[in-house]
């Protein structure tokens, strides 16, 4: 039984039905996925629609079907311990257990849990529970701790992709108009954080950063951690990386396992960093972490891979790439999973390249309202014809047949290339034939640029620089250090500044401001 | 040659922002594209506010003025001449546009633009949609140019004629804004990432929602024809237009010019600053010493763009102070960017032998100048051409030099990496291009 009823759950059911053990396949989602729903009909499972972060509606599928397995799909079913329930009456589950889903949850215990187990690819950061607190603190100390001046402002809870604002700020000339709409972004980000109860910290604060992007997504059985191949979401909502955070508009792999601006040894770093990580929580709870987990990685100048964020799940679409690239049977690879003998299994992905591309209504991402309830109509067959698939993402079958916007992004194509650019034109190619409309006459986006020649070339050359500072930091004994001169202060390590987040709010509950 | 910018907010709170310091800081980096006019308009839900002045940037506003300006969506607009000025339409629909270059409708460089407003106000009002409507009006106007417009409906679209004549870049602010302007170097000032370049023909237009962008799909299959004069003259060096840096060319159109027209000398001095890069170039390859010669008093003011002599050869006494002991008794190679009417040139020729240099060789780092601009940059009439009515021999003697070079257009084009079917070379009196 499967969990969720987006594009990657999509793609999870397709690459179930490809099985050779001949799975029926059950699903819950919030809304009906149209090619899901196919895809259950055809292996004669159920389909049902609940609240999947409803541990005790979810489970009670599960028992009610007599399935095997459940795998999650999403990350909220995992922050509310649907798959803590799923376990407790005995059904093996693919998917992260609450208290291990910390990982993502909160991006700020996140960090914590890196910077206390001394794992690299860091990043300073404070975290805030008032927009009040957080300007006080700013204004106080950013004459002292000089990072606090370029920073990333982010919701400290993982909110569905929204809400992060990166401005630095080192044009003194601009500062005043930044400086204004970064406090107007923290008062709008408390607000939208007083909507989530189950996190005590709400603002968060990092050193911004800069360099290329990329996903690196596994399993993981509890013993074993195995890397998936690379792939590159792009997060801004328009054309030439432009606009607000998305989900993801799109992402892309190179052929193979590598991304062509990500060397092997960076590859190995990365997914070091995500195995620590997965150890350190371990040990953190004394759970075992069965399912999937993702590094939302950056090449950085002064850590090289850094982790930005994690997963608790598969990217999405980043997970949509790396599922049609699967070659084994992903039931073998689950079994494998549940009993922890993942080291045994040997996963293949195929060496093509591929590319997604998400379309979405416009709105989305910011202004959902906008977004909803247009009706959709597809082609699939000139899809198929042009070598493209077609994954369902934020839509409603309803009952009488018709399928409805739900706010996000409405489908992700497909396609698979000898190179990143030739998959990237497939796309384009079907887009241009009008494939996916919304028949009230409102209008979709996505972008071209993604997978594009000029794209990649673009993200070598970021590669390329940033690679030059942090090896330059390597050779000079001084990757991941901080210094910082203040005159008749003297040498300032804000890393010590630290030790307050890292000791005295674990738990949320011991904080005292001041 | 005006310079243009347009910054479009995006996502929630994008109403949060205010532009008008941005596009203020935009402009005083694009002010080598015009001196003689600036302006800044912006737009909020109730309409557009509009700046503007005659002179320099950082005397057109003040800061009271830019500090209670409001609007989170921002234009600007440097300009060469006191009657360019942006166009503002009020029927069909709302709108202010401005242009650099010519479109090929009126005689005049603002008449051409006014009506092209107009065009592009009745096409988008008719078509009821900006990017349909763009691409058409592209399609059917001629000329060389690029424009940025803002619609009442909050629509910024840019974008470049078929030709790609003037330039138009691409840049983005975090998770926040996007920016159209002439020229890379004012995104570097706002601290902003510099992205792409609009391509020849294509519109792009920033909604609330969305952006898009589309190629408009001429007749006949179009030159490409980029504007020659941007890379040796009118762009700031540390612009990259079209992917190629401006810096790099005027380094190579220097090296080139060594090999074509070598010298014997004892020093290199170009003339600030647009032919620094030369000398650089030419220094390197020539093997001979570089020095700097000049040293500028006042602002940067662009002698063969300012409108009456007087100003002109005032300019030339303020620009160029020669620097005694690099000049006196040396043989020097001394280069400049173009030559127009030559009494620049001949002012500080005489100059540098008043203050003892004994032989001077004029290399100058482009072609000359023969014809005027059909896209609207200000050259002199015709018979005020000095490398029409003489040869290169005549020159020398009458700036007073012992010899006198311009670059080849073939040594022009080798520079810029560009075949001379893709560069526009009108000015230099090419009709291939």
């Amino acid at each position: 039984m499967g969990v969720g009823g987006g594009s990657r759950e999509h793609a999870l059911a397709e690459a179930i039905a490809r099985s050779g053990h001949e799975p029926r396949i059950f699903w819950v989602s919030e809304d009906r996925n149209p090619g899901i729903y196919r895809l259950v009909k055809g292996t004669g499972g159920e389909y049902a629609l609940t609240r999947i972060t409803d541990p005790l509606k979810v489970a009670s599928f599960a028992e009610q079907w007599g399935v095997d397995m459940v795998v999650i799909g999403p990350e909220e079913p995992n922050f509310h311990g649907v798959v803590d329930e799923v376990e407790r009456r005995g059904i093996p589950c693919i998917g992260a257990r609450k208290r291990l889903s910390i990982l993502e949850m909160s991006k700020a215990e996140m960090r914590r849990i890196q910077w206390r187990y001394g794992i690299s690819g860091k990043l300073l950061f404070k975290t805030y529970r008032s927009y009040m607190e957080a300007i006080k603190d700013l204004e106080e100390h950013s004459e002292l701790l000089s990072w606090l001046q370029n920073v990333a402002l982010k919701p400290a809870r993982q909110a569905g992709g929204k809400g992060v604002k990166v401005i630095e700020d080192v044009q003194v000339y601009l500062h005043g108009e930044k400086s204004r709409f970064k406090q107007r972004h923290m008062r709008w980000l408390e607000d939208y954080m007083s909507g989530y109860a189950d996190i005590e910290d709400k603002i968060l604060v990092e050193e911004k950063v800069w360099g290329p992007e990329y996903t690196l997504q596994c399993f993981v059985d509890g013993r074993t951690v195995i890397g998936m191949p690379l792939v590159q979401d792009n997060k801004h909502a328009h054309e030439y990386d432009i606009g607000p955070e998305t989900g993801g508009m799109g992402s892309y792999t190179g052929k193979g396992f590598l991304l062509p601006f990500i060397t092997r040894e960076e590859y190995e770093r990365s997914l070091s960093i995500v195995k620590s990580m997965i150890d350190a929580v371990q040990k953190e709870t004394g759970e075992r972490y069965h399912g999937f987990v993702a590094g939302q990685m950056m090449l950085t100048e002064i850590e090289g891979p850094t982790l930005i964020e994690m997963y608790s799940r598969l990217g999405d679409p980043e997970g949509v790439n790396v599922l049609a690239m699967l070659e084994t049977d992903i039931i073998d690879i689950f079994e494998a999973i549940i009993d922890e003998r993942l080291s045994a299994v040997k996963i293949r992905f195929s060496d093509v390249a591929t590319v997604v591309k998400a379309v979405a209504p416009k709105g989305y991402p910011d202004f959902r309202d906008l977004a909803r309830d247009h009706p959709v109509e597809v082609d699939e067959a000139l899809i198929e014809k042009l070598g493209c698939k077609l994954y369902w993402g934020s839509v409603h079958l309803d009952d009488s047949g018709q399928v409805l916007t739900k706010g996000s992004r409405v489908v992700e194509i497909l396609a698979f290339g000898e190179t990143t650019q030739e998959a990237s034109q497939k796309i384009e190619d079907c887009l241009a034939r009008g494939i996916v409309r919304l028949l009230d006459g409102w209008g979709l986006f996505h972008r071209s640029d993604i997978g594009s020649e000029e794209m990649i070339r673009k993200r070598m050359e970021m590669a390329e620089r940033v690679r030059r500072l942090y090896t330059y930091r390597e050779r000079m004994g001084i990757l991941g250090k901080r210094v910082d001169w203040i005159p008749r202060i003297g040498k300032i390590d804000p890393v010590k500044e630290l030790s307050h987040e890292l000791f005295s709010r674990v738990g949320g509950g011991s904080y005292e401001s001041g | 040659m005006p310079g243009l910018i347009g910054i479009y907010p995006f996502g929630l709170g994008r109403e949060n922002w205010r532009l008008a310091r941005f596009v203020y800081y935009g402009l005083l980096a694009l002010q080598n594209r015009g001196q003689e006019l600036a302006a800044i308009i912006t737009h909020e839900d109730e309409g557009f506010h509009s700046l503007s002045g005659e002179g320099f940037v950082d005397e057109v506003f003040t800061e009271d003025a830019l500090n209670t300006m409001p609007g989170f969506i921002g234009i600007g607009y440097v300009a060469p001449s006191k009657d360019q000025r942006p166009i503002f339409t009020e029927t069909p629909i709302r709108m202010v546009l401005v242009g650099d270059g010519k479109p090929d409708l009126e005689n005049g460089v603002q008449a051409s633009w006014k009506a092209f407003g107009e065009l592009l106000a009745d096409e988008i009002s008719r078509s009821g949609d900006s990017l349909k409507a763009a691409k058409r009006v592209i399609e059917e106007v001629d000329g060389g140019y690029s424009f940025v417009a803002l619609t009442e409906n909050q629509e910024l679209i840019a974008g470049r004629d078929i030709h790609g004549v003037k330039p138009l870049e691409i840049g983005s602010l975090g998770f926040d804004l996007g920016a159209v302007v002439s020229e890379s170097s004012a995104l570097d000032v706002l601290g902003m990432e510099h992205v792409a370049h609009i391509k020849p023909g294509e519109v792009v237009r920033f909604d609330p929602y969305s952006i898009e962008r589309s190629r408009a799909k001429p007749r006949n299959k179009p030159n490409m024809s980029r504007c020659s004069f941007e890379y040796v003259y009118l762009a700031r060096p540390d612009s990259v237009i079209d992917g190629i840096s401006v810096y790099s060319v005027r380094e190579r159109i220097g090296m080139i010019l060594a090999k074509e027209r070598p010298a014997e000398a004892d020093v290199v001095v170009g003339i600030p600053e647009t032919a620094i890069p030369f000398s650089l170039g030419y220094s390197r390859v020539s093997g001979i010493s570089v020095s700097l010669g000049f040293v500028t008093t006042g602002r940067k003011i662009r002698t063969a763009i300012k409108p009456s002599i007087f100003e002109r050869l005032m300019g030339v006494q303020l620009k160029l102070n020669p620097i005694r002991c690099v000049i006196d008794g040396k043989d020097i190679v001394l280069i400049d960017d173009s030559v127009v009417r030559g009494t620049t040139l001949r002012n500080t020729v005489w100059n540098m032998k008043r203050r003892g240099a004994r032989r001077i060789h004029v290399r100058i780092g482009s072609p000359a100048i023969m014809a005027s601009c059909p896209y609207g940059i200000e050259i002199p009439p015709p018979d005020e051409l000095i490398a029409r009515a003489l040869d290169e021999r005549e020159i020398a003697e009458v700036v007073g030099a012992d010899s006198f070079a311009f670059l080849s257009i073939d040594g022009l084009c080798r520079a810029i990496e560009l075949g001379e079917n893709e560069l526009c070379l009108k000015c230099w009196g090419c009709e291939r291009g």
